[in-house]
Order: structure tokens, then sequence, then C-alpha cells
């Protein structure tokens, strides 16, 4: 434990959230999407797309999941765009993002799911939505090799625990995100998790 | 423990992620109100189990929640074809036993 923490959560702030339902098919539809979320659904199952702070998690082949910074409104914009073809719902009370990142993190993930979370199946860019602890949870591998956990609030305390409890044993080590941006690397001061 | 293909994520996940939802192709009787209480029975309760590859209604739970039509071996636990619902169930290599 002398080099450092293995793993480092990070929780986002307060942060937009929306289901998304639509034919990923149709042209319009993810023109649609792109002009008022300013990123594409992804059509390529168990993926996600990023612009800047927005994202789009693929959840099924007609449902995703919309995230920006706080404030931001989709909801009317989006049925205007996709002349009402869609399903929006707003779904920000219900999500904690915590990002994941040193040398364990990883482990952290594959001591939790089921999942195959071997970097050569979960390369940056997946997104998988899968059995973590007791809970379900949506994982997502980012460019700079950390991961983003999004579960249900309700699930909060206890997966917190749990993580933290699965990352001890690497030396684990509990920061907070910027509430603007999901995988911000900002320097907060960081406390030892006990 | 079961691997089984998602046909909507597309990779084999843990059978942990999925629920069974029972036999596949049960179809809703048109006019229920014109069935007997056997026929009502029957539709509700009565179902094949046989030995060998057995058509079932999977639901992927903890993934993409979408419900799908798996061809699995009785005796092996083998997962033999996977299919969306929908789709005309596909013949059991070496013959069907229901």
């Amino acid at each position: 434990m002398s080099d450092g923490p293995g793993v480092v959560m990070r929780e986002s702030g307060a942060r937009g959230w929306w289901n998304l339902r639509g034919d990923g098919d149709e042209p319009r539809f993810r023109d649609g999407v792109a002009a008022v979320v300013g990123v594409s659904p992804p059509i390529e199952p168990c993926t996600w797309h990023a612009a800047g702070d927005r994202r789009a998690y693929w959840l099924g082949p007609d449902e995703w999941l919309l995230t920006a910074e706080h404030g931001t409104e989709f909801e009317s914009p989006l049925r205007g765009a996709l002349h009402g073809r869609c399903s929006i719902v707003d779904v920000s009370g219900a999500q904690i993002l915590v990002n994941l990142s040193g040398a364990q993190a990883g482990e952290v993930l594959r001591k939790s799911s089921p999942y195959d979370f071997h970097p050569r199946r979960f390369p940056p860019g997946r997104c998988v939505q899968t059995n973590f602890a007791k809970a379900t949870a949506l994982v997502a591998a980012n460019a700079d090799a950390s991961f983003d956990v999004v579960f249900r609030r309700s699930y909060a305390d206890y997966l917190r625990g749990w993580i933290a409890d699965a990352g001890r044993e690497y030396g684990f080590l509990r920061g907070s995100l910027g509430t603007d941006h999901p995988t911000r690397r900002q320097r907060q001061p960081a406390q030892d998790d006990d | 423990m079961l691997l089984i293909p998602c046909p909507f994520c597309r990779e084999d996940r843990s059978e942990e992620e999925f629920s069974c939802a029972g036999e596949a192709h049960i179809a809703r009787p048109e006019k229920p109100a014109e069935l007997s209480d056997h026929e009502w029975g029957d539709y509700l309760f009565m179902r094949t189990n046989p030995r060998g590859p057995h058509r079932e209604l999977w639901v992927h739970t903890a993934g993409c929640r979408r419900y799908f039509n798996v061809l699995r071996d009785t005796v092996s636990y083998e997962v033999l074809v996977v299919y969306e619902v929908g789709q005309p169930p596909p013949d059991p290599p070496g013959g069907d036993e229901s």
C-alpha cells in the first residue's frame, strides 16, 4: 500500500439524465438526437458516444441513457426535433455516477460482477449493464483507462460501501468530481475511507 | 453457470444476468370468455416439460431487459439456439420430443 491508492472513487455531482427510446434505424431519429444532444445515439450494442460533457449510452436496441450537465433541457427540444416519435423520460433523480480510476480499478469490477472486464473484451467506448454486487449497474470504459459506474440512487449507500470495501486491499481513496463533468480530473481534497 | 448469448447485446453473458420466463410460444386464446375452465386451466398452467430440446422465453434482466427465445436442452443445459420473439421456432437438432 506504500505506492499510493490502487483504486480511486470519485462521485459526480448532480447531472441531468434521460432515458430515450426510439427507432435507431431511422436516420431522422439519429440526426434529431445528434442535433439536440450533440452526440448521436450509438447503434452498436454495448457502446457509448461522448461529445465533451454529453454522453449517450446504449441500453437496448431502441433505448439509450443520455447525460449532460445539470440544468440542461432535453425533453421538449427532443420531442420537437423528433416530432414526438420517441419516448424521453427525465431520470435525473435516479442516477449516481462514480468514476473508478487507479491501477486496480478493473480488479474491483471483476470482484463485483460476472461480466468479463478484461481490457480485450471491454476496451474504451464499451458500456455494459450487468449485475454489480447484489444490485445492477451500467459500467462504461473510458479512454483514460478509468471506468464510470452508473447505478440507482436507492442503491448508492450500499454500492459506495461495497466499492470501498472491495478496493480496500488495493489501497482505496475517495474523492469527488466536479458537478459539470463526469470524469474531470480535478484535484479535490480526498480523504481516506476510514 | 451457463453463458447465454443475448441476441440484442450480441455477446455471451452470464446466466445470472438473465431470468427464465417459462415455455415460449404459448399463445393467448383469442376468445378467453368462450373457453371452459378446463381449457383456460390448460392455457395457464399446462406445459410440455420435455426431456431434451425445449423452447423457452428468457429475459436479460440485468442487461438490456429484452425478452428473447432460447432453444435449450433440458438434459445437458446446452443453449442450442437463441432467436428473437416473433421469429419462427427453429427445429431442434435431432428431432423434437415434445
